[in-house]
């Protein structure tokens, strides 16, 4: 059989560049897992709306804008606090362009056996946890599905040079907040970057979790993957905010990995990009667990947010409660795609997913599929989808309470993306992510 | 205070009103009572201001004002305010966070200062307490899971709070038990003053025992077909409404 001879992607060239240096970066078993990660991409390349996975994503940019690998860039205090959520109290790790930036983190004491570290400290402080699980969670090769895409992912490890690494150890409980804030700037021309961020909560360790994407200036392309670990009884609350600058291409993975009894509580808001695509990928492992997706995406002008989520349930009595909501204005276009996977072995479980649409101009648009695929047959599954404009009864009523018009209905479109908020737990990352909600809806 | 003159509505081609008149007067409690299908929450409606209704004829003047021009905010800031028959849920907005947002608009539009958080708590305290309201509630999203009792206590509290110059009521007796009508009764008659007037729109007899109206008026088919003092409730509640529909056909 001929070779098929494929036209190598704008990372080709960059994988060349950056060999020499990654090369030195982390142990060895790393560097080949790079390679893997490079050729496995390579042989898809950028996808196209043709693959089934990306079929209302253009990407186009990432083939037209002459990427350049990320380079370093320096931004003060006073920037960073502008572009991200401003004053939280939480243990802080800051990168920029992808490179840890300690002078804009915080150096806090820590419990004993706690580490929440950039890659570099990370290689040496845990080598084997590291080696056990990186690249393990972020997968969907042996899992269930005929269109399974793990293309960036692959793009990402192909890259993987610095990130941000958190271990709980068993019985630990964290009450701080942990901030990952990973912010991009582009000012000197378009360039590529791949963060990366591996969590491990042993047994019964619990914490909450802040990943901030954010950009100060220019066309990049970020393509970010969180791996989660989950031990017995393990409970995370991870609050994902994306809100990058709006000519930005956001392709982020978040996948997590549960053992019985754990407990994930995620929450996400999708705020900014030109382009933005989130997969939240949930495996359940272990009986007994419980997981809470929560999404709130917010689009306007000609902003496209695509929403992918997938929780696989591969064990029995788990629950999973998914709520997915998109508010889109002007010219915006949103996707949902919820994929439920039951094993054959996962009897008793009980998934509920909904998602709704408010779509505040005739020109927006939003698609929207469930995908739920049972093959156990003692299972309780639901899905809804609405889509629709805002609800006159509602405007009616605040309006006959004195409210005037413009003012009702922003407050039913904020209430309509409040409600997911309403599930952070923490109130200064809640108060604060509310807040930029309201400034993205005035 | 209110004057309505003539008025005729219809929704979707079908006429509703025929040529309703009523005045009302500052201090005075009118009730109009009717069978279902009479037109009496049409009328509650767009007095109200809501959309659904066209008004074919006839005009309404509210403090001077043609409150038909008015957009449904307008009116009530002007000091018109409706007792929803079904209040609306709106999961997403706290209560709290509602009804301040409510008053500082009716305030600005009065000339008033807004309040602050802790002015409102204040302004509010004496008025949970009257509508024995939990004050969970008030944290909770608007209407949101709430019991049929505590939407129309809830809607009472607003009420009290944004202390307005008409109150009119649309069937808030509707789906209460004998204690919540009697706490929901009781913030009604604290409301009332030589200033304020109220009209209480019911098709029972039962609420009047509690809220004592001045004047009682029938709306059958689209009109008011009787006038008289508070004994008119009484009588229909004996005789029911089919006596006067009698009336009404041998008099035709």
């Amino acid at each position: 059989m001929a070779p098929i001879l494929m036209e190598s992607s704008p990372f080709a060239s960059h994988f060349a560049d950056l060999k020499p240096l990654l090369e030195i970066t982390g142990p060895a078993w790393l560097q080949s897992a790079r390679e893997r990660g490079f050729h496995e991409f390579e042989a898809v390349g950028v996808p196209t709306t043709r693959d089934e996975e990306f079929k209302y994503l253009p990407l186009r940019p990432l083939t037209e804008w002459k990427l350049a690998p990320a380079h370093g860039a320096t931004l003060d205090r006073q920037q960073v606090a502008k572009l991200t959520l401003g004053e939280i109290d939480a243990i802080t790790l800051t990168f920029i362009n992808g490179q840890f930036a300690p002078e804009v983190s915080t150096d806090d004491l820590l419990p004993d056996g706690v580490f929440v570290l950039p890659f570099e400290d990370a290689f040496l402080a845990m080598p084997e946890t590291f080696e056990k699980w990186l690249g393990k969670v972020a997968t969907t090769s042996q899992k269930l599905g005929t269109t399974n895409d793990d293309r960036f992912i692959a793009l990402n490890t192909a890259f993987l040079q610095d990130g941000a690494f958190v271990y709980v150890p068993k019985n630990t409980k964290i009450v701080r907040p942990i901030h990952l804030q990973f912010v991009s700037d582009a000012s000197v021309s378009p360039i590529a970057i791949h963060p990366r961020v591996l969590v491990v909560l042993e047994d019964h360790a619990e914490a909450v979790i802040l990943e901030s994407h954010v950009g100060q200036t220019g066309q990049y392309f970020t393509n970010p993957v969180t791996e989660v670990v989950l031990g017995a009884g393990a409970q995370l609350e991870h609050v994902r905010y994306q809100d990058e600058t709006d000519s930005a291409v956001h392709i982020g993975n978040f996948a997590v990995h549960q053992s019985e009894n754990s407990v994930l509580n995620s929450i996400v808001a999708q705020f900014g990009s030109a382009i933005a695509r989130l997969d939240a990928t949930v495996w359940v492992g272990g009986s007994n667990a419980e997981t809470w997706l929560n999404g709130a995406s917010v689009g306007r002008g000609h902003q496209r947010i695509d929403n992918h989520t997938r929780i696989d349930h591969a064990l029995p009595h788990c629950q999973s409660f998914e709520v997915y909501k998109t508010i889109l204005d002007d010219h915006a276009h949103g996707v949902f795609n919820g994929k439920i996977f039951v094993y054959q072995d996962a009897q008793k479980t009980d998934a509920k997913q909904t998602n709704q649409g408010l779509l505040l101009s005739p020109t927006a648009e939003l698609d929207t599929k469930p995908q739920l695929e049972i093959f156990a047959d003692d299972v309780k599954c639901t899905h809804g989808a609405t889509v629709g404009q805002l609800r006159e009864d509602a405007l009616f009523y605040l309006r006959a309470r004195g409210i005037p018009k413009k003012e009702a209905e922003a407050l039913l479109v904020y209430a309509f993306a409040a409600e997911v908020f309403e599930k952070i737990s923490e109130p200064s990352i809640q108060a604060a992510i509310e807040a930029r909600l309201f400034q993205k809806l005035a | 205070m209110l004057t309505i003159t003539n008025l005729h509505a219809k929704i979707d081609e079908k006429s509703i009103l025929k040529g309703v008149n009523l005045q009302i007067n500052p201090g005075e409690v009118h009730a109009i009572m009717g069978p279902n299908g009479s037109g009496k929450s049409t009328l509650a409606s767009i007095l109200a201001g809501k959309a659904d209704y066209e008004v074919t004829e006839g005009t309404v003047e509210f403090e001077g004002q043609d409150l038909l021009e008015l957009d449904p905010e307008e009116r009530a800031a002007e000091g018109l305010f409706l007792a929803f028959q079904y209040p609306v849920e709106i999961p997403g907005v706290t209560n709290t966070y509602f009804l301040r947002t409510a008053l500082n608009n009716v305030r600005k539009h009065r000339g008033l200062p807004e309040l602050t958080m802790s002015e409102f708590t204040k302004h509010i305290k004496s008025k949970v307490e009257m509508m024995e309201l939990p004050s969970s509630l008030l944290s909770r999203s608007v209407n949101e899971g709430f019991s049929g009792g505590e939407k129309k206590r809830n809607e009472i509290f607003q009420m009290a709070v944004l202390e307005p110059k008409l109150c009119v009521l649309d069937e808030t007796d509707s789906g209460l038990d004998i204690d919540a009508l009697k706490v929901v009764s009781h913030g009604v008659n604290s409301l009332r003053s030589p200033e304020r007037a109220v009209l209480v729109i019911t098709h029972y007899q039962r609420l009047l025992d509690y809220i004592r109206p001045d004047f009682v008026h029938v709306l059958i088919g689209g009109k008011i077909v009787k006038s008289g003092g508070p004994e008119l409730a009484l009588e229909l509640e004996a005789n029911g409404y089919s006596l006067i529909e009698g009336e009404l056909a041998v008099a035709a």
